[in-house]
């Protein structure tokens, strides 16, 4: 959507207008909230109603629960209504064939078509961002808050669709009346961002996509040999088609003088697994450590519990965010034993060749295999 | 309440019988989570020495390379809560 020529159209526009209307009166925030609506409702008419319902349903929540003390029910519930949000549009596919197997014994379940249920733009993001919204005020980390804030955060539209999953406690400081004024750097970063996430995306992407798709789609047709190649392929492709996703996402951003969060730092040059996941979608994997892994890390202080199933619970919800396929799930379950594996190495053997460049090429090009072979999961 | 030197020397014991694994020494400007030292395992032991040490919670989010690479940042970070 971010690399469609609708997204730019109303980028520029919008882009010029925040810079000639005064910062003051919140005029400046909504003005980003009318271009958000004008883009979803172009794209995804139920993206936006839902982006509305829930904007509201989270921060009269966040009101509420930020008002009181020891409201950890009201929490939960909230949490629970904003997760049955995301099943009931994102997973109820994957239930599909369950519901029908059972009911060929019992009839208990509707018939679902799945061509009927509507998988609104965004809503794995605005999922995402709407819990680390309510959780950060049960924490007390959110103090302030303020409605059309809270809209512009949850629709801007430059982040809507693909991220990075920007905290608010980040977002909100940048959307204070600043007084802020035009400045060329604003307009020079955004740019040259944005023109290098479209060469990535449009050039390096697809063109190492147009080589690989063919034999991806008819993996029987092709050799054990040419399928590895291929999968070379995609782990360079999904590199260079995602972070370019991420670099026109910061460009676009910037231009408007925000300061979005780096979502890669050169994944495929890391020595670990450990050290690719915070270099990989790091907005996605600091929120799964921060809401998922942490918590989940201190409910026991069992060892196996710590080191194998923490990370792999953290990793199997990592990879069914990114849809209903249980491919993705058994990629997140690959990675979360790759990350339990390196726990119990590194707390067990001693790092006497470190700094050795041989070991630490050595180091990457066995992670980067590791994230590679994950990568059959992730497509299949 | 703890003064920052016993907080300071608690800490770094703490991180160099824990997490390091070589015979590097560490110093309160030793780089701790960008270099590798600490990751997010190593955080929650970490969060959960300060919490019974100290007896101060940090929450997850404020566990960032911004608020504690160092252990000079780690003890401001502490002193906020």
């Amino acid at each position: 959507m971010i690399t469609s020529p609708v997204f730019f159209i109303i980028l520029i526009p919008t882009f010029i207008l925040y810079w000639l209307i005064p910062d003051k009166y919140k005029i400046r925030q909504i003005l980003l909230v009318i271009s958000s609506f004008v883009f979803l409702y172009i794209f995804d008419l139920s993206a936006m109603i839902i982006t509305l319902i829930l904007t509201i349903y989270t921060y009269s929540g966040g009101y509420f629960i930020g008002s009181r003390k020891n409201l950890n029910l009201a929490y939960w519930l909230l949490i629970g209504g904003l997760l049955i949000c995301l099943i009931f549009f994102k997973y109820i596919g994957l239930l599909v064939p369950a519901f029908d197997s059972l009911n060929t014994f019992v009839k208990i379940f509707p018939k679902f078509e799945l061509k009927n249920i509507l998988l609104p733009l965004g809503i794995s993001y605005i999922v995402l961002k709407h819990i680390s919204y309510l959780t950060d005020i049960k924490w007390g980390i959110i103090k302030k808050q303020d409605f059309i804030f809270f809209l512009t955060y949850s629709s801007f539209f430059t982040i809507f669709t693909a991220g990075p999953i920007e905290r608010y406690e980040k977002f909100q400081p940048q959307l204070e009346n600043r007084g802020d004024k035009f400045e060329w750097k604003y307009l020079d970063e955004g740019f040259q961002r944005i023109i290098f996430g479209l060469f990535k995306k449009f050039v390096l992407a697809n063109w190492i996509a147009f080589f690989i798709n063919p034999v991806l789609q008819n993996q029987n047709d092709y050799t054990f040999e040419l399928k590895s190649l291929a999968l070379l392929g995609f782990s360079l492709q999904i590199y260079f088609d995602f972070s370019g996703y991420s670099d026109i996402a910061i460009g676009s951003s910037r231009l408007f003088g925000f300061k979005i969060m780096e979502n890669f730092n050169f994944p495929y040059l890391k020595q670990n697994i450990s050290q690719f996941w915070r270099s990989w979608h790091i907005s996605l994997s600091e929120w799964i450590r921060d809401y998922i892994f942490m918590p989940l890390a201190r409910l026991s202080t069992n060892k196996i519990w710590f080191y194998f199933f923490a990370p792999v619970i953290s990793m199997g919800i990592c990879g069914i965010w990114h849809g209903a396929k249980w491919g993705f799930l058994l990629w997140g379950i690959w990675h979360g034993i790759g990350l339990s594996a390196y726990q119990i190495y590194r707390k067990n053997v001693k790092k006497k060749y470190a700094n050795s460049i041989f070991v630490n090429s050595l180091s990457v090009l066995l992670t980067f295999i590791f994230v590679t072979l994950g990568w059959y999961f992730f497509i299949n | 309440m703890h003064l920052p030197k016993l907080m300071k020397d608690k800490i770094i014991k703490y991180i160099q019988d824990e997490f390091i694994t070589d015979d590097s020494i560490l110093t309160p400007e030793t780089k701790l989570i960008s270099s590798g030292i600490i990751d997010s395992f190593s955080l929650v032991s970490l969060q959960s020495f300060i919490e019974r040490e100290f007896g101060k919670r940090i929450p997850n989010p404020k566990m960032t390379v911004e608020n504690c690479d160092t252990v000079v940042k780690l003890i401001d970070l502490i002193n906020q809560f």
